[in-house]
C-alpha cells in the first residue's frame, strides 16, 4: 500500500512538473495466455515517473511524447517501448522461462543454475504440462537423462520402477523422495502431478551428499507449487479418456491348438486326441473376452493461487479415476485418487528496510491429503493370473458351460461345490478341469470379489524462517507423514478349478498406520564480497518412524453379501480356528544427522562446493550407528574467463563440472545386528487334535558388525549454451561404485538358521548422459526440441559369496532364469545357448565330443530329429546345467527420450518419444509343465520335418532332450520406441473467452502410447516386477493406449 | 556474526548430541533379546518345542515334497514317483532312477534336518542359564533334545552319509568340517546312549504328551542306526532295548491292521513314535507352509480326479504303489488291502472313478490316502491340512528288529520265531521260518509305503541286485556309490571347499 501511495505521490509530481506531457493508457497481458497482468511496473526510462497496472492489467500515465517506457514484472521479460505518438498500448509480456530456469532446487535451498557444479536433472511444470501425467513416477519417463523409469504394469495405480544411474545395489535401489523438504517413504503416489512446480533429480554424489545416508540411489526432490503475485489464479482442468490394450498376443486358435496337441501326442508315441482339428474353428479368443476396451479414465483438477505482499497461497483439489483394461469392468482393477493441497507462506514481519538484524520472519505450511482406493489383480504371474490364464487357457473351451446339470454331476464329490456365474447373464462359467493346474477361466476368476486397498495419507510440513542478521537465516521445520492404509476383502464359496477353490466364505481386513516425523534446523548464510560469493549451510535433522498394524479374518459369512463383507458379519469361532488375528506396533526406526555445505564462487568463474553429512541410523548396532559422508564438486565457467571474451558470438556459455562424493544406504530393515526371539515355532502334542504348544527360537544369525552400504561416485560434466542459450547441450560421465553392499552372507545352510546379513558385495555403474534442447521461432511458429539419452553399463563386481553367483528369478518347471554373477551385469538372464535344430538323426549322431583319451561320444544322445541342439558351453561332452550361461539382460544399454513442442498462434502441439535399446526380455509366458495349455503362435513355426525350422523345436509331450529348459529360445529383443504422448491443444482467442467470463480456455486431445515400435511379441515390452526383477514377462499387464479429451479453464 | 553462528551451533549440538545415541537405540516392539530369554522352565520348554517343530516340515516346507516315506520309497521297489510326468518333482524321478544331481535332489530336507539340529542345540546350550527348573525336567528336556538331534542326524547320515556333525551351534565363519559317515554314526549312537542312560525318559509318554520323545522311541532310533551301520558290537545292546520295550507291555500289536491308518488308529497301542499333524485349526498354507497344522502328503499321493468315493478325497496322483508290491502278498494277508487300495476292486464295489496320472498302476497307498473329511476344520489351505500323522516307529518293527537281531546272533531272552510269528499272526498269515531273508521280506510286507524298504535293501546288501532296471519306468541301477546322495550344490558352493561331494 505504501508503495502504491508513493507512486501516486510521484505521479502527482510528474503531472505538475512536466506539463507538456501526453496522457497514454494501455493494457499489459501475458504472452502465454493473454491474461491481463496486474501490478506490472510501467516507468518512463531514466526517471522515477511511473505507475503499476490495475487488476485488469490497465494503466494510465502522463508521459513526454518522445519517451521510452520500461515495462517490468517479476517472472517476465522486461520490455522497452517507445511511446512516439501512440496514445494507447497493448503490451504483451513474455514469461521469462530462462529466469525461472536459472534457479535449481538443491537440498535445503536453491542455487543459480550458472554456478551449479553437480549433476542435477530438472523437470519443470512446463515439461509436465504437456505430458499430463497421472502418476509422478511416470512423468519422469523420457524427460531426464540418467533416470530409467520402467512401468511395472499397466494396472491402474501400480508404481514404476525408478532407477537413477543404474542399479546401485542388489538391495533397495529406489531413490530417496523428498517432497518440499519432507522425506516420503513408500513412493510418491499420493502426489497430484498438477501440484508440482518442479522435480529435481540429484544424480551425482555431490548433489545427493546433503542427504548422505539415504542418497546412494539418487534423490528425487519434488517442489510443489506456490502462488504468484498478481491476480488470483483459478484453474479448472477436466479430462476424459478411453483406454484399450494396444496389442493382443498371438496364440493358437482352436484348430491350430488341436493340431498341435495331436502332434504332441503322436510325437510321444501316443494316439492323437482330436479326430478333426479343423472342426473346432477358431474357438474362444480368451484375450478378446478378457480385455476391457475403451476403459474410462477421468480427472478433475481445480486450483486457486495468488500472493500478496504478506501471504502466498496455493490451494488445489484433484480427483482421478481409472478403470483398468483387464478387470476394470469387473471392479477388480480400478483406481481412484482424491488429493487436496494447501501451500501457504506468511510473512509475519519484514523490517529489512529499517534494520539489519532480526528483520524478517516468514512461516509456512505445506499440507496435503490424499485418499486412494484401489483394486488389483495378480499380474505378471504364471500361476493363474487373469492374463497368464488368458494366453494359456484352451481355445477349445467356451466361456460358459453348456450343460450345467452335467457339471454338478461331475463335481458331485466336491464339498460345497460352487461354480461361478456371470452376473450379467446368469450363465455358468466354464470350469477348468484337472489338466490346467493353476490356470483357470480368467473371466470366472475376475468375477470373484477380490480385495480393496485403501490409503489415506496426510503429509504436512511447517516451517519458520528468521533472518537473523545480514543474510544469515535460521530455518526450522517440522514435518509429518501420517499414513493409514489397509485392505478389505472377502471370498465366497467357489470352485474355479482343482487348485483354486474355497469351501467356506471368508472376510479379512487389515489396517496399518505409520507416522514419520522429521525435525530440521538449518542456518544459512550468503555473502558476496567483491567477486567472492559464499554460501554456507549448517544443519541438523532428526527423523523417526513409528507405526502399527492390526489385521484379522474370519470364516463363514452370514450371507455372501459384498456390501456387508465385514468381520462382524461372520459366524466362525475362534474355538474352531476360523478366526485369525495379528497386530503389533512396528519397532521404531530413527535417523539423526548433522550436515554442512560450503559453496564458493569467484566471479561465477570458479566454483567450489563441499558437503559433509554425518548420519546415525538405528538400523545398526551401537558400534556402527554413525557414518560420515563427504563430497565436493568443482566448476569452471570457461566463457567467463577473460581469454574467452573474444569467443564467437554464438557460444554463450561453457561450463566444466567435476564432482566426487560418498553416499550411504541404510534401508536394510532393523535388528540385523542382534538376534531376537522368534515365536510361532509351534508343535502339537497329545492324542486326537492335541494341544498346540508355543515354541521359541532365535530369530536368526546376527551380524553385530553390520554397517552402512556406501557408494562412491565420480562425475565429470560439460555444459554448453549456444545462441543466447536457445540451444543447450550437456554431457556427463559418471562412475559409481557401491561398496559393502548388504546381502545375506553366503554360508552353508547346515548352520541350521537363517543366514545373517553382511557387508559383502560390490557393484559398479558407469555411464554417459546427454541432454540437449533447442528453441527457435519461424514466423508465428515456435519450436522447442529436447532430447536426452543415457548409456549405462552396470557390473556386479563382487556378490560377496564364494561362488561369485546367486540365482534370482525362476520359472515353473524351467528353473533358474536369472542370476547375479561377479563381473556381469546385474542381474542377467541365465540358461543354455541353442544352436539350431537337429534336422535328422545323422546330425544328432555327428554332434560329438572327443575327450582327452580320444574317445568320441555323442553330446546329446537322447535327442531326436526336431530337437534343439544345445551348445556345450563348458566343453565337457555333455549338456547339463553346467552349460548355462548369460543369454541376455533386462537392463537397457540406452534409454532415451525426445520431446518436440510446436506452437502456432493458438495451437500447441507436443510429441514425446521414449525408448530403450540393448535389453532383452525373457518370455516366460508358456508353462511347459502343463501339457494341454494353449501355446504361443511361434509354435506354428515348429520343426515338423527336415528343413522346416532351425529355431523352434518339434512339439512333443515327451521331451527327453529337454528342449524347453531355460535357453535363448525364451529370450527376445526388448528394445522399443514409444510415442509416449501426443497432445494437440487449442486456446480460444481471449475475446471469445472473456465473453464467457473466463480468462482463457484451452481444449486439447491427447494420446498416450499411441505407437510402440518393438519386435517383441508380448503384451508390452516394458516389464518389471519390482525388486531386482526386470524384463521377465510372465504375462505382463500391458500399458493401455489412451485417448484423452480435456479442457483447461482459467478464471 | 561468527559469535551467533557458533552459539547457534553449540546450542544445536548440545541439544541433540547428548540424546542422539539414545535416540538411535531402538527396542523391538514385539521381540526380546534371545541371549537373555531362556531363563525359566517354561521358556526353555519353548526352545524344546521349537526343536520338534521341523519334524512337521518333512512333507513340504520350502518348495519340495520331501515326505520321509515318499523320499525313501521312491528309491525302493515298492512305489513310483508318479505325478504328471518326469518333470513333475524331477528330483523324485531322478532319485527313483539313481540319477540325482547336486542341483536336483531333496535339498530341502538337508535344510530341515539342520534346522532341527540347530534348535536342539539351542536347548542344550541354554540349559545352564535356566533357574528354578527341577532336576527331573532338566534331564528330561536335555534327553529329548539329544534324541531329536540324533533323529535329524540319522536321516542326514542315511541320505548323505558324510555330513558336518556338530553338537554346539556354529559361530562365525559358520563352517564345520565334513565328517565321515562313520564319525556321524558315532556321534549319533553315543548321544543316544547318553540320553537313554541319563534322561529319565518314560517308556511311553502319557497321552497328553503324545508326540514327545519316549524311551521306546529312543530305543527304536538307536536300533535303526546300529542296524544300518551293521555295528555288531552294539547288537546286544540294541536287542536288550527291543526286549525292554516288549517286556514293558506298554506296547502291543493292534488286532486290525487296517485300523492303524485311520484317524482313530493314531497313537494306538502299537504306536511308538508319530509326527503329529492336526487338521482342526490347521493353519498351514502356501504362504506359510511351516506353520503348525496338517500335512499335505495325503493330498500329494491322493487319487487323481477321484469321484464317486465316500471314503477318500481326490489328490494329485503321486507315489502310486507298484503292481508287484500289491501282488507279493498272500491273499489272506490283511496288510494287503489294509495298506494298499486296489482301485479296480474298490470301483467294483463303489462305482468310483479316477483318472490315472503318470506311472499309474491302479494301486494306491491306502495307509495315507486323504480320508473324506480328513482335513476338516482347517483354517489354512485345506489341501495342506490333512490330519494323518506320520507313523515313524510301530511296535511291529520292534518285534521284527528283535527277531532279526536274534537271528544275527545277538544274545537275548526271546525267540526270533515267536517275534516273527506274532507279526504274521496279526496279519492273518501262516508262520514262516525266522531267517534273514524271511525277516527282510516280512519287513517289506509290513511296512510298504512307510519308508523302510530302501534302507533295508541296503543294509541286507540286496540293493544292487534288487534295484535294477525293471523293464518299465526304472532304467537306472543302484550301485554302492548310490548309497549317498549328492550333497546339494548350494551347500558345496557355500562351504568354501570344506565339503567334498559324494561320489554318487
Amino acid at each position: 500500500m505504501k508503495k502504491l501511495l508513493s507512486f501516486f505521490f510521484l505521479l502527482g509530481i510528474a503531472l505538475t512538473v512536466f506539463s507538456q506531457n501526453i496522457q497514454i493508457k494501455g493494457v499489459v497481458v501475458s504472452g502465454q495466455d493473454n491474461e491481463p497482468l496486474p501490478g506490472v511496473n510501467v516507468v518512463v526510462k531514466g526517471t522515477t515517473n511511473g505507475t503499476i497496472t490495475d487488476l485488469d492489467g490497465q494503466f494510465v500515465l502522463s508521459v513526454p511524447s518522445d519517451c521510452v517506457l520500461l515495462v517490468s514484472y517479476v517472472g517476465y521479460k522486461g520490455q522497452e517501448i517507445a511511446v512516439k505518438n501512440s496514445r494507447s498500448f497493448r503490451i504483451v509480456l513474455q514469461e521469462d522461462t530462462e529466469t525461472l530456469n536459472e534457479v535449481v532446487v538443491v537440498g535445503y535451498g536453491v542455487q543459480k543454475k550458472s554456478v551449479v557444479t553437480a549433476a542435477i536433472a530438472r523437470v519443470s511444470s512446463d515439461d509436465l504440462l504437456h505430458v499430463a501425467p497421472i502418476r509422478v513416477d511416470n512423468a519422469l519417463k523420457g524427460l531426464a537423462a540418467g533416470v530409467t523409469v520402467t512401468s511395472s504394469s499397466g494396472q491402474p495405480g501400480s508404481a514404476s520402477q525408478i532407477r537413477i544411474r543404474g542399479i546401485g545395489t542388489i538391495n533397495d535401489s529406489d531413490p530417496l523422495y523428498i517432497v518440499d523438504g519432507m522425506p516420503i517413504d513408500g513412493g510418491i503416489d499420493y502426489l497430484n502431478p498438477n501440484d508440482i512446480q518442479s522435480i529435481e533429480i540429484l544424480k551425482d554424489a555431490a548433489s545427493g551428499a546433503v542427504y548422505g545416508a539415504r542418497a546412494a540411489n539418487g534423490v528425487v526432490l519434488v517442489t510443489t507449487k506456490a502462488g504468484k503475485e498478481g491476480k488470483v489464479k483459478i484453474i479448472y482442468d477436466f479430462s476424459y479418456g478411453f483406454q484399450s490394450a494396444w496389442k493382443h498376443r498371438d496364440v493358437l486358435n482352436a484348430t491350430e491348438y488341436a493340431t498341435l496337441m495331436n502332434e504332441g501326442k503322436m510325437n510321444a508315441g501316443e494316439a492323437p486326441i482330436y479326430a478333426d482339428p479343423s472342426s473346432y474353428g477358431k474357438g474362444t479368443d480368451w484375450q478378446e473376452e478378457l480385455f476391457y476396451d475403451n476403459a474410462p479414465i477421468m480427472q478433475h483438477q481445480i486450483s486457486a493461487s495468488g500472493a500478496s505482499e504478506r501471504i502466498n497461497y496455493y490451494l488445489s483439489a484433484g480427483y482421478f479415476k481409472q478403470d483398468g483394461i483387464v478387470g476394470g469392468n469387473y471392479g477388480r482393477s480400478n483406481y481412484q485418487r482424491l488429493t487436496l493441497r494447501s501451500n501457504s507462506t506468511y510473512k509475519l514481519f519484514d523490517e529489512t528496510k529499517t534494520r539489519n538484524w532480526i528483520n524478517k520472519l516468514s512461516v509456512g505450511v505445506n499440507a496435503a491429503y490424499s485418499h486412494i482406493r484401489s483394486t488389483g489383480i495378480t499380474t505378471n504371474s504364471e500361476y493363474g493370473s487373469p492374463l497368464g490364464s488368458a494366453i494359456a487357457f484352451s481355445p477349445l473351451l467356451g466361456v460358459y458351460e453348456e450343460d450345467e446339470e452335467a457339471v454338478y454331476a461331475e463335481y458331485a464329490s466336491v464339498e460345497n461345490f460352487a461354480p461361478i456365474y456371470d452376473k450379467k447373464n446368469g450363465r455358468m462359467y466354464t470350469i477348468a478341469g484337472s489338466d490346467y493346474n493353476e490356470i483357470t477361466n480368467p473371466l470366472a476368476a475376475l468375477s470373484l470379489p477380490g480385495e480393496i486397498g485403501r490409503s489415506d495419507k496426510f503429509v504436512s510440513n511447517f516451517w519458520a524462517e528468521l533472518q537473523i542478521w545480514d543474510n544469515l537465516k535460521f530455518k526450522s521445520s517440522f514435518g509429518t507423514d501420517l499414513a493409514f492404509w489397509g485392505t478389505d476383502g472377502w471370498k465366497p464359496v467357489y470352485y474355479l478349478g482343482q487348485s483354486n477353490k474355497s469351501e467356506k466364505s471368508q472376510v479379512w481386513s487389515s489396517m496399518y498406520k505409520s507416522l514419520v516425523w522429521q525435525l530440521e534446523n538449518t542456518l544459512a548464510y550468503d555473502k558476496k564480497i567483491g567477486k567472492h560469493s559464499f554460501s554456507i549451510l549448517l544443519g541438523q535433522s532428526a527423523k523417526k518412524t513409528t507405526g502399527r498394524y492390526l489385521s484379522g479374518s474370519n470364516y463363514y459369512m452370514v450371507e455372501e453379501d459384498g456390501s456387508k463383507a465385514n468381520i462382524d458379519f461372520t459366524t466362525g469361532t475362534s474355538a474352531n480356528g476360523d478366526q485369525s488375528v495379528s497386530g503389533s506396533a512396528y519397532s521404531p526406526s530413527t535417523l539423526a544427522s548433522y550436515f554442512g555445505r560450503l559453496s564458493y564462487n569467484y566471479a561465477e568463474r570458479y566454483m567450489l562446493q563441499a558437503t559433509v553429512r554425518r548420519d546415525g541410523s538405528s538400523n545398526f548396532g551401537s558400534n556402527n550407528h554413525w557414518a560420515t559422508f563427504p563430497s565436493f564438486s568443482l566448476g569452471w565457467n570457461i566463457t567467463n574467463e577473460k581469454f574467452a571474451e573474444n569467443r564467437p558470438g554464438w557460444l554463450t556459455s561453457t561450463k566444466l563440472r567435476f564432482s566426487w562424493g560418498k553416499n550411504g544406504n541404510e534401508s536394510i530393515g532393523a535388528f540385523g545386528y542382534v538376534a531376537l526371539t522368534s515365536t510361532g515355532n509351534n508343535y502339537y502334542f497329545g492324542s486326537g487334535d492335541g494341544t498346540l504348544y508355543n515354541g521359541t527360537k532365535p530369530s536368526g544369525l546376527a551380524n553385530e558388525n553390520l554397517r552402512w552400504e556406501e557408494s562412491k561416485q565420480t562425475d565429470l560434466g560439460l555444459d554448453f549454451g549456444l545462441f543466447d542459450n536457445s540451444l543447450s547441450f550437456s554431457v556427463d560421465y559418471y562412475k559409481k561404485i557401491t561398496d559393502g553392499m548388504l546381502m545375506t552372507m553366503s554360508i552353508p545352510s547346515y548352520v541350521g538358521e537363517s543366514k545373517p546379513t553382511g557387508n559383502v558385495g560390490k557393484m559398479e555403474n558407469q555411464g554417459v548422459e546427454l541432454e540437449t534442447s533447442y528453441r527457435f521461432k519461424v514466423g508465428a511458429w515456435e519450436f522447442k526440441i529436447g532430447g536426452n539419452a543415457t548409456y549405462l553399463k552396470n557390473k556386479l563386481i563382487n556378490l560377496g559369496n564364494d561362488t561369485g553367483y546367486n540365482n534370482y528369478d525362476s520359472y515353473q518347471n524351467v528353473g533358474t532364469i536369472s542370476r547375479a554373477e561377479n563381473g556381469q551385469a546385474f542381474p542377467f538372464f541365465y540358461g543354455r545357448k541353442t544352436d539350431g535344430i537337429f534336422q535328422n538323426m545323422e546330425e544328432v549322431n555327428s554332434y560329438t565330443y572327443t575327450d582327452a583319451d580320444g574317445e568320441v561320444s555323442i553330446i546329446q544322445p537322447k535327442a531326436l530329429p526336431g530337437d534343439v541342439r544345445f551348445v556345450d558351453v563348458n566343453n565337457d561332452g555333455v549338456i547339463d546345467d553346467n552349460d548355462r550361461t548369460k543369454i541376455g539382460k533386462g537392463m537397457p544399454d540406452w534409454t532415451y527420450g525426445l520431446n518436440l513442442s510446436v506452437g502456432w498462434k493458438n495451437f500447441d502441439f507436443n510429441v514425446m518419444l521414449q525408448g530403450v535399446e540393448g535389453n532383452e526380455i525373457f518370455d516366460a509366458t508358456r508353462r511347459t509343465d502343463i501339457s494341454y495349455i494353449n501355446l504361443p503362435s511361434y509354435m506354428l513355426n515348429r520343426w515338423t520335418g527336415e528343413g522346416t525350422s532351425n529355431k523352434i523345436p518339434r512339439f512333443t509331450f515327451t521331451d527327453d532332450n529337454n528342449n524347453w529348459t531355460s535357453s535363448d529360445l525364451f529370450v527376445k529383443d526388448g528394445s522399443y520406441m514409444r510415442v509416449k504422448n501426443v497432445t494437440l491443444g487449442y486456446t480460444l482467442p481471449s475475446k471469445w473467452a472473456r465473453k464467457a467470463l473466463i480468462s482463457s480456455l484451452r481444449l486439447y486431445v491427447a494420446a498416450e502410447n499411441l505407437f510402440t515400435f518393438t519386435k517383441y511379441e508380448g503384451f508390452d515390452p516394458e516389464i518389471s516386477s519390482g525388486g531386482t526383477s526386470l524384463g521377465i514377462d510372465r504375462g505382463v499387464y500391458p500399458q493401455a493406449r489412451t485417448y484423452t479429451f480435456g479442457v483447461n479453464l482459467n478464471f | 556474526m561468527k559469535k551467533i553462528i557458533i552459539s547457534c551451533c553449540a546450542l544445536l549440538s548440545f541439544g541433540l548430541n547428548s540424546c542422539s545415541d539414545s535416540f538411535l537405540t531402538v527396542e523391538s516392539a514385539n521381540q526380546l533379546y534371545v541371549d537373555e530369554y531362556y531363563t525359566t522352565d517354561a521358556r526353555i520348554f519353548e526352545a524344546l518345542v521349537a526343536s520338534y517343530d521341523p519334524l512337521k516340515w518333512f512333507d513340504y516346507a520350502w518348495g519340495q515334497y520331501t515326505h520321509l516315506g515318499l523320499v525313501s520309497d521312491v528309491m525302493s521297489d515298492d512305489v513310483y514317483p508318479g505325478g504328471s510326468d518326469e518333470n513333475d518333482c524331477a528330483y523324485l524321478h531322478r532319485m527313483f532312477n539313481y540319477k540325482a544331481l547336486s542341483t536336483s535332489v531333496v535339498s530341502d530336507l538337508w535344510t530341515t534336518f539342520y534346522s532341527g539340529v540347530n534348535r536342539c542345540n539351542v536347548v542344550l546350550e541354554n540349559m545352564d542359564n535356566v533357574t528354578g527348573i527341577s532336576d527331573t525336567n532338566k534331564a528330561l528336556y536335555l534327553a529329548e533334545a539329544k534324541v531329536l538331534r540324533s533323529f535329524y542326524y540319522t536321516w542326514l547320515w542315511k541320505l548323505w552319509g558324510n555330513v558336518p556333525y556338530y553338537d554346539v551351534n556354529l559361530e562365525y565363519p559358520y563352517l564345520h568340517d565334513q565328517n565321515t559317515a562313520d564319525e556321524v554314526y558315532e556321534g549319533i549312537v553315543t548321544t543316544l546312549e547318553d540320553a537313554i542312560d541319563n534322561g529319565g525318559l518314560p517308556m511311553r509318554t502319557s497321552s497328553a504328551w503324545y508326540g514327545r520323545v519316549s524311551k521306546a522311541m529312543a530305543y527304536m532310533l538307536y536300533t535303526e542306526a546300529v542296524m544300518y551301520q551293521k555295528d555288531e558290537t552294539r547288537y546286544d545292546k540294541a536287542l536288550q532295548y527291543m526286549e525292554e520295550i516288549i517286556d514293558s507291555k506298554e506296547y502291543g500289536l493292534v488286532a486290525d491292521f487296517a485300523s492303524i491308518w485311520e484317524n482313530d488308529g493314531e497313537w494306538s497301542t502299537e504306536s511308538i513314535f508319530e509326527i503329529n499333524y492336526v487338521s482342526t485349526n490347521g493353519a498351514r498354507s502356501w504362504g506359510s507352509p511351516i506353520t503348525a497344522g496338517g500335512s499335505i502328503y495325503p493330498k500329494l499321493i491322493g487319487i487323481n480326479s477321484l469321484s464317486g468315493s465316500a471314503d477318500y478325497e481326490s489328490g494329485w496322483g503321486f507315489e502310486p504303489v507298484r503292481t508287484e508290491a500289491y501282488e507279493m502278498y498272500d491273499g489272506s494277508d490283511t496288510r494287503r488291502d489294509g495298506g494298499i487300495l486296489n482301485f479296480s476292486t474298490y470301483a467294483a464295489s463303489t462305482g468310483a472313478t479316477y483318472s490315472g496320472r503318470y506311472e499309474d498302476t491302479g494301486y494306491f497307498l491306502k495307509k495315507y490316502l486323504p480320508r473324506n473329511g480328513g482335513n476338516a476344520g482347517s483354517s489354512g489351505d485345506a489341501d495342506m491340512n490333512y490330519g494323518n500323522n506320520f507313523r515313524v516307529y510301530r511296535y511291529a518293527e520292534t518285534l521284527l528288529y528283535a527277531a532279526e537281531l536274534l537271528v544275527r546272533g545277538a544274545s537275548g531272552e526271546g525267540s526270533a520265531q515267536d517275534y516273527l510269528d506274532e507279526v504274521r499272526t496279526r496279519a492273518g498269515v501262516e508262520s514262516v521260518t525266522a531267517s534273514l531273508d524271511n525277516i527282510l521280506n516280512e519287513r517289506r510286507l509290513e511296512f510298504v509305503g512307510e519308508g523302510k524298504r530302501y534302507w533295508d535293501l541296503i543294509r541286507f546288501d540286496k540293493a544292487a541286485s534288487v534295484l535294477i532296471p525293471d523293464g518299465g519306468y526304472r532304467t537306472g541301477t543302484w550301485t554302492e556309490s548310490k548309497k549317498y546322495l549328492p550333497i546339494p550344490q548350494s551347500e558345496i558352493d557355500a562351504a568354501q571347499g570344506t565339503l567334498t561331494q559324494n561320489n554318487y
